[in-house]
């Protein structure tokens, strides 16, 4: 668009200096944008041969050589410049330097206006409260809301007659830290258990997503423990001793399944 | 020919106004985009849902806060927040146990703090305003010899939006052993 528009504006300037010989010489520095050596050289091969169809733009170029006939050339500058106060007498100078005065202002009212809304928006969607989808994305929320709650339910729960259940649910639901905290919270009641012989079952009763941020998220998480001891000290079954335990669980987003990345007991 | 020249240069071509107004042009369009899309991020329903769920979920932690706690010493202002903080039933039944309550507090000289240790919310209705809190509190009581008890609590709560304010209109403790609150 603009090699063509230059191209345009080449031909109208050779063709005034032609007619008039330094005609607005004033002007004729500040029009020029593109480099000089480089105008000189394509002005050059212009005149060697007028109008070979650039492979980029063929059907502009042809415009272009038509420029020197009149009605064409004020069809294609168009859009140029209110052009028609030449006719009632004023001089084209300050009419063109109000347009252009004009358009600066409008360019950068614009201009300002779209950068303080692009602000403005980015602000609004950097909104702590957009990028936790904990709710606001159900079918996320429920899914790890879920598999969080089954998750605690194997991790805390401990049969001393099937000790690999434990071993088996650690490897496949613990990452990272979570690791050597369930390691360290777990040690005692297996011992424990061990030695009375007790099976721990501890099973979620309430839980809900605090937060949700893309492939991590953290649950808070209500729990119900129940130890049946089977030694034969206490009698063959014993009643059960339940415990409400409560604990948040982060949970991180790995081939599908969310893992449980940290535990916290609240310093407990 | 006077006229020639003048008209010639008339037609001259502008090349600057031509560069001014294709600029015009691109900041116009980039404005409309700009615009649209503030827009867009604006009237983002999930935004109004999402900062719904945060006000709920900070006034129920005010709430299930301010309702754990409670200094004998000053028993008025403490006892005229749980009322601000409740609506429905729940405020009728502290208001109505209240006398009784406050003499309680006076006879046993304790002072309760709480602190929440962690809330999320595990429902939204954000357009008939009601919702339901999990918060885990940790409340300390302070006997009068200077003793102190430390206990957790795992609340459930139901907030009741009134007057564009959330408010608590049901408080209990997730119950232990068997009898699962669901």
């Amino acid at each position: 668009m603009s090699t063509t528009r230059h191209h345009i504006n080449r031909e109208r300037r050779r063709q005034s200096r032609d007619t008039r010989p330094a005609a607005f010489p004033e002007q004729q520095p500040k029009q020029l944008k593109e480099p000089k050596q480089q105008r000189q050289q394509r002005q050059q091969k212009q005149s060697e041969q007028p109008g070979p169809p650039e492979p980029t733009a063929p059907r502009t170029r042809t415009h272009a050589t038509a420029v020197r006939s009149r009605p064409a050339r004020t069809a294609v500058s168009a859009p140029d410049t209110p052009r028609g106060r030449t006719t009632d007498g004023t001089p084209p100078a300050a009419g063109h330097r109000t347009a252009l005065a004009l358009l600066c202002a409008l360019t950068l009212l614009l201009g300002g206006f779209a950068g303080w809304a692009h602000a403005r928006a980015g602000a609004l969607r950097d909104d702590p409260a957009l990028r936790n989808t904990a709710l606001t994305d159900l079918a996320r929320t429920s899914e790890i809301k879920g598999q969080a709650a089954k998750a605690v339910d194997r991790l805390f729960s401990y049969d001393h007659t099937d000790p690999g259940a434990l071993r088996k649910a650690t490897g496949d639901l613990l990452t990272g830290k979570a690791v050597a905290q369930h390691r360290a919270l777990l040690a005692d009641v297996r011992k424990r258990a061990d030695a009375q012989k007790a099976v721990i079952t501890t099973k979620v009763t309430d839980s809900a997503v605090e937060r949700i941020d893309g492939d991590r998220a953290r649950v808070l998480v209500y729990a119900d423990q129940s130890s049946v001891s089977t030694s034969g000290t206490r009698g063959k079954q014993d009643e059960g001793v339940y415990a409400g335990a409560m604990l948040a669980v982060d949970v991180v987003l790995r081939d599908g399944r969310w893992l449980v990345s940290g535990i916290d007991t609240f310093g407990r | 020919m006077p006229r020639a020249p003048r008209v010639l240069a008339g037609k001259r071509p502008r090349p600057l106004t031509a560069l001014s107004l294709t600029l015009a042009l691109v900041a116009a369009g980039f404005a409309a985009w700009a615009g649209e899309d503030w827009y867009a991020a604006a009237h983002d329903d999930r935004a109004a849902y999402a900062a719904q769920r945060d006000e709920a979920l900070a006034a129920g932690e005010q709430a299930v806060q301010n309702l754990n706690t409670l200094d004998h010493r000053d028993l008025d202002r403490g006892l005229d927040l749980w009322e601000s903080s409740t609506t429905g039933e729940l405020r009728e039944q502290l208001a109505s146990g209240r006398e009784r309550f406050a003499e309680q507090v006076k006879a046993a000289k304790t002072v309760t703090t709480a602190r929440v240790l962690s809330g999320a919310v595990t429902e939204l209705d954000d357009r008939a305003g009601r919702a339901r809190v999990l918060v885990a509190l940790r409340v300390t009581v302070k006997a009068p010899d200077g003793a102190k008890t430390e206990k957790d609590s795992r609340m459930l709560g139901e907030l009741t939006r009134s007057k564009s304010r959330w408010r608590l209109s049901a408080l209990g403790q997730a119950p232990v052993g068997g009898a699962s609150a669901g």
